[in-house]
């Protein structure tokens, strides 16, 4: 999840959001952290109209939490993590690998609710005319991954290989990373890529809301229901108080008209507490993938 | 054939066809100039854009071309095609330096890892583009110091300049077809009215080829200014004189019958008058010697052949251009009634008439014509012959001919003489009145069918021979 706001975002826009940002996290941080602005990591799955999402999510936060609130977004899923396991953000919304890797600096804020539940698949998608059954007819493709520390555009199919013993290097011709699932979806349509791995809520809401999209590709494989990418904070919060506001403002999101408007263009149903075991088949993905190497 | 099939082609239709035939050389070099002006124009917006595009690109995939990125040079193609929707590209291709497909617009036409030939888009030839063509070619090559990074293929849909180079073609046929049709309709109409009055006049001398010319009516000489003005004036003067010489020659003509005339009476005056002398005689004979038989047989018999023959002249000039003359035949007395006739004539000029007649029976020819036209060259030459010497007539005849001689010893009859009489049917009646009687004599012997010889006898004067067919079938018809 992540270059689906680039492509929408005005570069010059972005630009200067990074140059404030690399002159926040170098001297003013501590006294804005101090002056109470909540600092939002997002790697964003959002689809509908970004800018009005983060100006709604933004406002959202700001009205139920008290504080100003600050989005912070990145073209990759590592600057995000990064970001937020230095102790410069408050809390993010990343995905179930990077929480699993390192799980030892993070707790779990809550999980979102797709579907009334925390959970969520990984596709394997072709071109829809392919003839193939599964992820063993791909081999020799060029293939698109969405980022290398996402869970469904990565960890997954890597782990399917690495059950093989295969490797995506050796089983695919070549692969690359969109850095954006929704990307994926158009590298697979276009006949850029054979294949690509694609997370599996991306795929289905970029399916209701660009049809022409996803008309192209099909579903070849779908994995088992995996934790739905959380919201985490470093496990030493910068301030105890914002996180709770912030935890509470998030839990009861569903509650209040403006909340569910931004879950609604989020097409989520809430956040939830969930228990951190929820990720526990990533994490066991994650091991058989660094077994194999 | 062609040439003077064209050559026959009224003014009219020529003079529309060399404005039309000119107007299309001139629309066609128009609008061979318009539409390679068109092309250049077309060509360099093409160029400016179509490099303007190769520049947002090739600094959009920079950082990605060396590391092969796919998916990032695929995404800056889209934007790049997105962005610069005015230049309609339809396709785009990255390659490294090898040629390798490292991301295409339609990557199913062009996947990744596919080649392109460098044969089929020369990378040498940085831009292409045909007019009138459906699409235009570029190609660049990204190149950083000392080596070539990759080459970008780029093709771009030029359908709307063909088409807008189609809508000009049209415009420029249509509006050089009108043109060419207003000034060909002009052009015919300028040379109608300017050969209007041609027209008139070339009418008006196609009737006088049949008929008398007609003037031009005064009130179209009156509309009509300038050179036609004077031409059409010039052209009724004429007319004018022309009618006048006309008239002229009318009363000429008529002037030259009456004259005809009068020498007519005076000849038949004349006629009358030679044989009265010998009648008179004969009356003095009878009155002196009457109580002779023979002698007053002989005198009345004179008397009434002189008589007869002047009747005969009379009648002859009341009908001398009849041919159907009904007269008696020709007797050998007519011969010697003639010797008789013109003797009073010659004793008065001391003349001796000299008479062979060979003529035994009447010959089946009128007499009337012969008496007078023998009488003619009788008088003739009396009236040519010296006073003393002798005029000779010798008449005879065979089956088939008759043959009358008159000679005299005068000065020679003068040449033009001669030709009146030998040639009666081309000579016209002499104006001066000279040479009636010679005329006379040759149209009454070409009446009958009979020839006529003028000799010159060595020892002097003139011998003219009268020769008639006798013709048998008339004989035949008689008896």
């Amino acid at each position: 999840m992540g270059s689906g706001l680039n492509h929408q975002v005005d570069r010059r826009a972005l630009l200067s959001a990074a140059t404030s940002l690399l002159i926040a996290s170098t001297g003013r941080a501590a006294a804005q952290n101090t002056s109470g602005t909540i600092r939002f990591g997002l790697t964003p799955v959002f689809l509908t109209n970004d800018l009005e999402l983060l100006g709604r999510l933004q406002s959202y936060l700001q009205r139920t939490t008290g504080h100003p609130v600050s989005l912070i977004t990145r073209r990759t899923y590592q600057e995000i993590t990064a970001l937020l396991t230095s102790g410069q953000l408050d809390a993010a919304w990343i995905c179930g690998f990077p929480f699993v890797a390192r799980r030892s600096e993070l707790q779990l804020v809550a999980v979102p609710l797709w579907h009334q539940r925390p959970l969520y698949q990984s596709y394997l998608i072709v071109d829809r005319d392919r003839r193939a059954d599964g992820l063993l007819d791909l081999r020799g493709d060029i293939h698109a991954f969405s980022d290398p520390d996402s869970n469904s555009g990565f960890l997954v199919t890597r782990a399917a290989l690495a059950e093989r013993s295969l490797k995506p290097e050796g089983f695919f011709r070549k692969t690359f990373f969109t850095y954006g699932h929704r990307d994926v979806i158009r590298a697979v349509g276009s006949g850029l890529a054979g294949s690509g791995s694609v997370d599996g809520y991306v795929y289905d809401v970029v399916s209701e809301l660009e049809p022409s999209l996803t008309a192209r590709t099909r579903i070849l494989e779908a994995s088992e229901w995996l934790g739905f990418p959380p919201i985490a904070a470093p496990k030493a919060p910068i301030d105890e108080t914002r996180l709770n506001t912030l935890t509470n403002a998030l839990l009861k999101m569903n509650e209040d008209e403006e909340g569910r408007a931004v879950l609604q263009m989020l097409r989520l149903d809430g956040f939830a507490v969930e228990d951190p075991k929820l990720f526990d088949t990533i994490s066991t993905k994650a091991a058989l993938v660094a077994a194999a190497g | 054939m062609q040439m003077s099939l064209v050559r026959s082609w009224p003014i009219t239709v020529k003079v529309p066809l060399a404005v039309a035939s000119l107007m299309l050389l001139v629309g066609l070099v128009l609008s061979e100039r318009v539409l390679s002006r068109l092309t250049d124009t077309q060509q360099r917006h093409l160029i400016e854009l179509s490099q303007s595009y190769l520049d947002g690109l090739s600094s959009a995939i920079a950082p990605s071309i060396l590391r092969e990125d796919n998916w990032e040079i695929f995404d800056a193609i889209a934007r790049a095609q997105a962005v610069n929707k005015s230049l309609h590209p339809v396709e785009t291709i990255v390659t490294n330096a090898d040629g390798i497909v490292i991301a295409a617009s339609d990557p199913k036409r062009h996947p990744v890892g596919s080649i392109i030939e460098p044969t089929h888009k020369a990378p040498s030839a940085s831009f292409s583009f045909d007019a009138g063509a459906d699409s235009a070619n570029a190609v660049r090559v990204l190149s950083y110091p000392g080596r070539v990074a990759g080459i970008i293929y780029a093709t771009f849909d030029t359908r709307h300049l063909a088409a807008e180079r189609r809508d000009v073609v049209i415009a420029l046929a249509l509006t050089n077809g009108a043109l060419t049709f207003l000034l060909a309709a002009a052009g015919w109409f300028l040379v109608a009215r300017m050969m209007q009055p041609v027209r008139i006049l070339s009418d008006h001398l196609g009737v006088a080829r049949e008929t008398l010319a007609v003037r031009i009516p005064e009130e179209i000489v009156s509309k009509t200014k300038g050179e036609f003005g004077r031409l059409f004036r010039g052209y009724n003067a004429l007319v004018r004189s022309m009618k006048e010489r006309e008239d002229l020659g009318k009363r000429l003509a008529e002037e030259k019958r009456l004259g005809s005339l009068g020498r007519l009476a005076s000849t038949v005056a004349h006629e009358i008058n030679n044989p009265l002398g010998g009648l008179f005689n004969a009356l003095a004979t009878l009155r002196s010697h009457g109580h002779i038989n023979s002698v007053r047989d002989v005198s009345l018999g004179l008397l009434e052949r002189g008589l007869i023959g002047i009747r005969d002249v009379v009648r002859t000039t009341l009908t001398i251009y009849r041919t159907d003359r009904v007269a008696r035949n020709l007797a050998p007395t007519d011969i010697d009634d003639l010797g008789l006739l013109i003797a009073p004539e010659a004793r008065r000029r001391g003349i001796q008439i000299e008479t062979e007649n060979a003529l035994r029976d009447s010959v089946s020819l009128s007499s009337t014509p012969i008496r007078q036209a023998v009488l003619n060259l009788l008088l003739n030459a009396v009236a040519a012959a010296p006073d003393g010497s002798q005029v000779r007539m010798s008449a005879q005849a065979d089956s088939d001919s008759l043959e009358i001689t008159v000679a005299d010893r005068g000065p020679g009859l003068p040449r033009a003489g001669a030709e009146i009489l030998m040639s009666p049917n081309v000579a016209p009646p002499p104006l001066d009145g000279g040479g009636l009687g010679l005329w006379t004599t040759s149209r009454l012997i070409a009446g009958i069918g009979g020839q006529i010889d003028v000799e010159y006898p060595v020892y002097g004067g003139t011998a003219v021979t009268l020769r008639i067919p006798i013709a048998r079938v008339e004989l035949s018809n008689v008896a």
